[in-house]
């Protein structure tokens, strides 16, 4: 079998084996329709103006993505390598033509497809529940690539913390304790001006993913201080994923 | 020809504890090898270091190459915790890992050579042990590998489809397939092995077919008299019969045809006996005498089989 055959064998037995959980495709899909219901529609601003969730809700669309490019691959990567390692199937699978990068790719796969899913579902929520007008520009599309890169960075993460935590809970909790302040020292849901200027914001890359998101959704006040505009970000965010990923392929495990 | 397996001086440490210690061995093309030894022994420790799945000392090379170097369609593995997703049916799991290799055969054949066509499209999940161990196994020949490395194939598996098994490896063995396998069942490494090596404390005991170690090692056929009665050793002896009498009583160096004679002498006697169990020496016998260990241990702590029972000749004798 080719490359691209294993890894749609691969694949495809990891998408299947994810529909059938019920449980996990519920909370999946159910996850980003619980944020936007509570702060696209629950949350209020305070009457003076100010504080959380002021802004207009489409300059919320960045973080609504966030969260799922976020969380979702973290923790079901993370999940998966620790599934694999307590059934010995890195193991089995050490013994066959799959490579681990091959693993890694095949996983990325079955998370853009399943977050693809996921965003079309978001978008469709932020626009109907909370309002919001999303600005769209020539290169609007892009906001695909950002998700792409965005899975991609964070299966890797993920793949990392699977291999370095030594159970399924480990993986959970060390998911958790990594998408929180990634998520939240970045400019996903707040601006630069909401935190103490000494948070290094320009280290999650949620600010990247978030700073071009917007550029391509919300044109009112987008923020990009380095000037990298739309592609500038994304290369940013591509080229961690990138590195991010190699890193992740070399730490699956491969021996007991 | 090369061997197949070529390992010199494997060893495998966990921190203080030594799983593998200088193991060597040499496996030749369309052979039939078994690792025997009780838990802890090293067995699954070895085979990973044949595998390369486990970073072990020493050389091994399989097909004259570092295993984690060579053509991986030609190399079939069972590990023995292994255990694949569980809702994805047997077909679609075999179907799965057939699309990994360049090569192989129908899901639809190899799950009927395991005897599995019946539950071919039931979750993995929903099936019983045996049949799960049967799906690990059908996964682990669906690439048709030279060599096949079994860790313990047959654990959960009922008789019937044991023996069912063990015709499938009968039939890969015939057909070419370099086999190395792991058991606890004595019978299973006696039926399936051509050559066996014991392993106890990660050292590599003995090694030989299994008629040359029983044959070296295992002694003569005894048979056990479950007996209280004093009178039995002093008739025993007085017939003529080598009798040990320490925790039981023991017919030493007794020929099958004899056990009959036997009887007739404790009834002669009008001795009080319960159970005659004929004991054949076998590869517990021989692990037993050359580690000073048991293999195996029964609930009676008799010697095991594959069923996990002793072997028991005869009922008979007064009743009591």
């Amino acid at each position: 079998m080719s490359r691209p055959g294993r890894i749609r064998a691969e694949a495809e037995a990891a998408l299947r084996a994810f529909a059938r959980r019920r449980t996990a495709v519920f909370f999946t899909f159910g996850f980003p329709v619980i944020i936007i219901l509570i702060f696209g529609a629950l949350v209020r601003t305070q009457p003076t103006g100010g504080g959380l969730f002021a802004e207009p809700a489409a300059f919320y669309v960045p973080g609504y993505l966030g969260v799922v490019v976020l969380f979702t691959p973290l923790s079901r990567v993370g999940s998966e390598v620790a599934r694999h390692r307590d059934g010995a199937r890195f193991e089995k699978l050490a013994t066959t033509p799959l490579t681990r990068a091959e693993w890694l790719v095949a996983q990325m796969l079955v998370n853009v497809a399943i977050i693809g899913l996921a965003a079309i579902l978001i978008l469709g929520l932020v626009v109907g529940v909370s309002g919001a007008q999303l600005a769209l520009v020539p290169l609007s599309g892009l906001v695909v690539l950002y998700i792409l890169a965005g899975v991609a960075l964070f299966c890797g993460v993920g793949a990392v913390l699977g291999s370095l935590a030594a159970s399924q809970d480990g993986v959970i909790a060390a998911s958790n304790g990594v998408a929180l302040p990634l998520l939240f020292l970045s400019e996903a849901f707040l601006t630069a001006e909401m935190l103490p200027p000494w948070v290094p914001l320009w280290l999650s890359p949620m600010t990247y993913f978030a700073r071009g998101v917007r550029l391509l959704t919300y044109q009112r006040a987008a923020v990009d201080p380095l000037g990298l505009g739309p592609l500038g970000n994304l290369l940013v965010l591509a080229g961690l994923a990138l590195v991010v990923a190699a890193v992740a392929a070399r730490a699956l495990p491969r021996t007991d | 020809m090369a061997p197949v397996v070529l390992a010199e001086g494997v060893e495998r440490r966990y921190g203080d504890t030594v799983a593998v210690d200088g193991v060597s061995l040499s496996i030749e093309q369309g052979e039939v090898y078994g690792l025997v030894g009780p838990n802890g022994a090293g067995k699954t420790t070895l085979l990973r270091a044949l595998t390369g799945t486990t970073d072990a000392e020493g050389q091994v090379s399989l097909f004259g190459a570092d295993p984690r170097a060579i053509d991986r369609n030609r190399l079939g593995l069972l590990p023995q915790e292994f255990s694949p997703p569980g809702r994805l049916t047997a077909r679609e799991i075999v179907a799965y890992y057939r699309g990994l290799y360049d090569a192989g055969r129908a899901p639809a054949d190899v799950l009927a050579d395991v005897g599995l066509e019946g539950a071919a499209d039931t979750w993995y999940e929903r099936l019983s042990g045996g049949q799960k161990r049967r799906v690990c196994v059908a996964i682990a020949i669906v690439n048709e590998p030279e060599l096949l490395v079994l860790d313990e194939p047959t654990t959960g598996i009922d008789p019937a489809g044991r023996r069912a098994l063990w015709a499938l490896i009968d039939r890969l063995a015939a057909a070419g397939t370099t086999i190395v396998l792991t058991t606890h069942y004595m019978a299973e490494a006696e039926r399936l092995c051509d050559r066996v090596g014991l392993l106890a404390e990660g050292r590599l005991a003995a090694e030989d077919s299994p008629a040359a170690l029983v044959s070296a090692h295992g002694g003569e056929p005894s048979l056990a008299i479950e007996t209280a009665d004093p009178a039995a050793v002093d008739a025993l002896a007085t017939a003529g019969y080598q009798v040990s009498d320490q925790r039981e009583v023991v017919v030493e160096g007794l020929a099958a045809r004899d056990v009959g004679e036997v009887a007739a002498t404790l009834d002669r006697a009008a001795v009080d006996y319960g159970e005659l169990v004929w004991r054949q020496p076998d590869l517990e016998t021989v692990y037993l005498e050359i580690t000073g260990r048991r293999l195996v241990r029964t609930p009676a702590d008799g010697l095991g089989t594959e069923d996990g029972e002793p072997r028991r000749a005869a009922r008979g004798g007064r009743s009591r």
